[in-house]
């Protein structure tokens, strides 16, 4: 049998509905869909409105700032190719548009984080140079 | 909703190995086949049978297929942790339908790797969660657990309390992987994982499998003197999942204890079966289910023994923490240990007044929220 290869980064497998998010994302933007009929701004991407049911979503520029809800510094990634990033500071963000975000924080003051505190969105690459993800750092 | 005439009326466990690699279908027959004999039910008296795992990419007509089964109503039982409660519901309803009078229902898993095991991550937790290196369920209940802390002062103490008084309830129970007493010390120093959620604070995941078997009324008391009553029962899927700005803090389990306990008095009930994949989960699922306020379920562990000897019995054969979690059997244990304190067979760790008994199970941590599933119900002794 062969040797199983070594483990890769999970990268997000793009489909219709995300796709938008993560070509913005590639080019240093944070979408995040509004509903065309009721005005909900929802996270993360889904093919309908979570509030009244609308297929009719748009695209809208986040700004892109939030403030620290929670977060874990993960000794024991759950994909094993994160193991030589360990420890990994996972956080949830609460975005100045009203929605939580799952995303890591990053930056060399990391260290300091507490909840509240505000951060800003960064994009890192990843080992597909088609893809970016929105990641975070403190604000000050 | 009060059920009137849907009994529970045997059990089958399998061992627990953290390194068996047996088939899992090995293991739910195992687990079946110990049901059958309690109850002296033959393979063909099985009309109904659900099969909750997430260790085979079968599902429950080709498991059914694979032992053999021929039934006339078959279950996917595919609700997380709460697969266990949740299919106990709908066997209940069949049986009150009068679709079918016997149902078997397992849940188990194994490390067997000559099968595709594991199905692959759903579309959220795939692309928007383990993108960034988390830690599995550690993690997103460590967020959870930070933040009670934070908001109500939740200690470790606290916490710890949980996992100590379940590890006393698990001494004297062969089916616990863990039977060594755990200081508060112990609890505390155990290794980092996703902090705060320490090794302790997590399930060992093995192999095994749990087995129940329901039946109309009628049946039952032709089968077994020990009859134990479904009472009542509720489930919420996805609790707030289009509130953007979720309370992380509180479970479905707040809207299912109003259900549960507008039927029934929360004094009614002797032991309570808590679905813990987390000692934090057991205090905030008390919590919600009303035992106390938003925010002292710590002061309420503190005041309370939460050992099968105490005045709160909790998780009293050690629960998913000391005896082990045999994938989504996890959410069958707690039935499982119901049912023997209320039939009188827990030796070694009976509940001396055990007439009712409160099971939970809650499932798939979701986005940015909490739980995706949770159940409960309400089981009881009738003489």
């Amino acid at each position: 049998m062969a040797e199983a290869s070594a483990p890769k980064k999970s990268l997000p497998k793009i489909n219709k509905i995300d796709a938008p998010y993560w070509q913005a994302a590639a080019a240093g933007k944070l979408v995040l869909q509004k509903c065309r009929a009721c005005g909900k701004v929802q996270f993360f991407p889904r093919a309908v409105c979570v509030d009244c049911f609308s297929g009719d979503l748009d695209w809208i520029d986040a700004k892109g700032t939030g403030k620290i809800h929670s977060f874990s510094w993960v000794r024991v990634p759950r994909n094993p190719a994160f193991k030589e990033e360990a420890p990994i500071c996972y956080i949830n963000v609460i975005l100045d548009e009203g929605v939580i975000m799952e995303s890591r924080l990053v930056g060399d003051n990391k260290d300091k984080v507490k909840m509240g505190d505000r951060v800003k969105v960064v994009f890192q690459g990843t080992h597909n140079p088609e893809i970016k993800l929105p990641m975070f750092e403190l604000a000050n | 909703m009060r059920r009137k005439k849907v009994c529970f009326i045997g059990y089958g466990s399998t061992e627990y190995s953290r390194k068996s690699e047996a088939s899992v279908l090995s293991y739910y027959a195992g687990a079946i086949r110990n049901a059958l004999n309690q109850t002296g039910l033959k393979k063909k008296d099985i009309r109904g049978f659900a099969v909750t795992t997430q260790a085979s990419p079968d599902y429950s007509p080709h498991v059914a297929e694979q032992l053999g089964l021929e039934v006339d109503w078959v279950l996917n039982g595919d609700y997380g942790g709460g697969g266990g409660v949740m299919s106990v519901r709908r066997a209940a309803d069949a049986i009150e339908c009068g679709h079918l009078d016997i149902a078997v229902l397992v849940g188990g898993n194994s490390f067997d790797k000559s099968m595709p095991n594991q199905r692959t991550l759903e579309y959220q937790r795939g692309n928007f969660v383990d993108v960034y290196g988390y830690g599995g369920p550690n993690t997103l209940m460590a967020l959870i657990q930070r933040l009670h802390m934070e908001q109500y002062g939740t200690t470790l103490e606290q916490i710890g309390k949980i996992a100590m008084a379940q590890r006393e309830n698990a001494l004297n129970n062969p089916q616990a992987l863990f039977r060594e007493p755990m200081s508060l010390q112990d609890y505390l120093n155990s290794r980092m994982i996703s902090d705060p959620i320490r090794l302790f604070d997590c399930v060992m995941p093995c192999s095994g499998a749990e087995c129940i078997i329901l039946a109309s009324e009628e049946r039952a008391k032709q089968i077994t003197d020990k009859l134990v009553y479904l009472v009542t029962d509720a489930e919420i899927s996805h609790y707030q999942v289009a509130n953007m700005l979720p309370d992380k803090t509180t479970f479905g389990q707040k809207v299912v204890g109003e259900r549960i306990f507008s039927e029934i008095k929360h004094e009614d009930i002797d032991l309570f079966e808590i679905y813990d994949d987390y000692p934090i989960a057991v205090m905030i699922q008390i919590e919600d289910l009303g035992y106390c306020k938003k925010g002292e379920g710590g002061k309420f562990v503190e005041a309370h023994d939460l050992t099968y000897k105490g005045n709160f019995p909790v998780n009293t054969g050690g629960g998913e923490l000391s005896v082990g979690q045999a994938g989504l059997a996890g959410g069958y244990l707690h039935l499982v240990e119901a049912l023997r304190q209320l039939r009188g067979e827990a030796d070694g760790h009976q509940v001396k007044k055990a007439e009712r008994a409160l099971v939970t199970g809650i499932g798939w941590l979701n986005y940015g929220r909490n739980l995706g599933t949770t159940a409960a119900l309400v089981m009881e002794r009738r003489k």
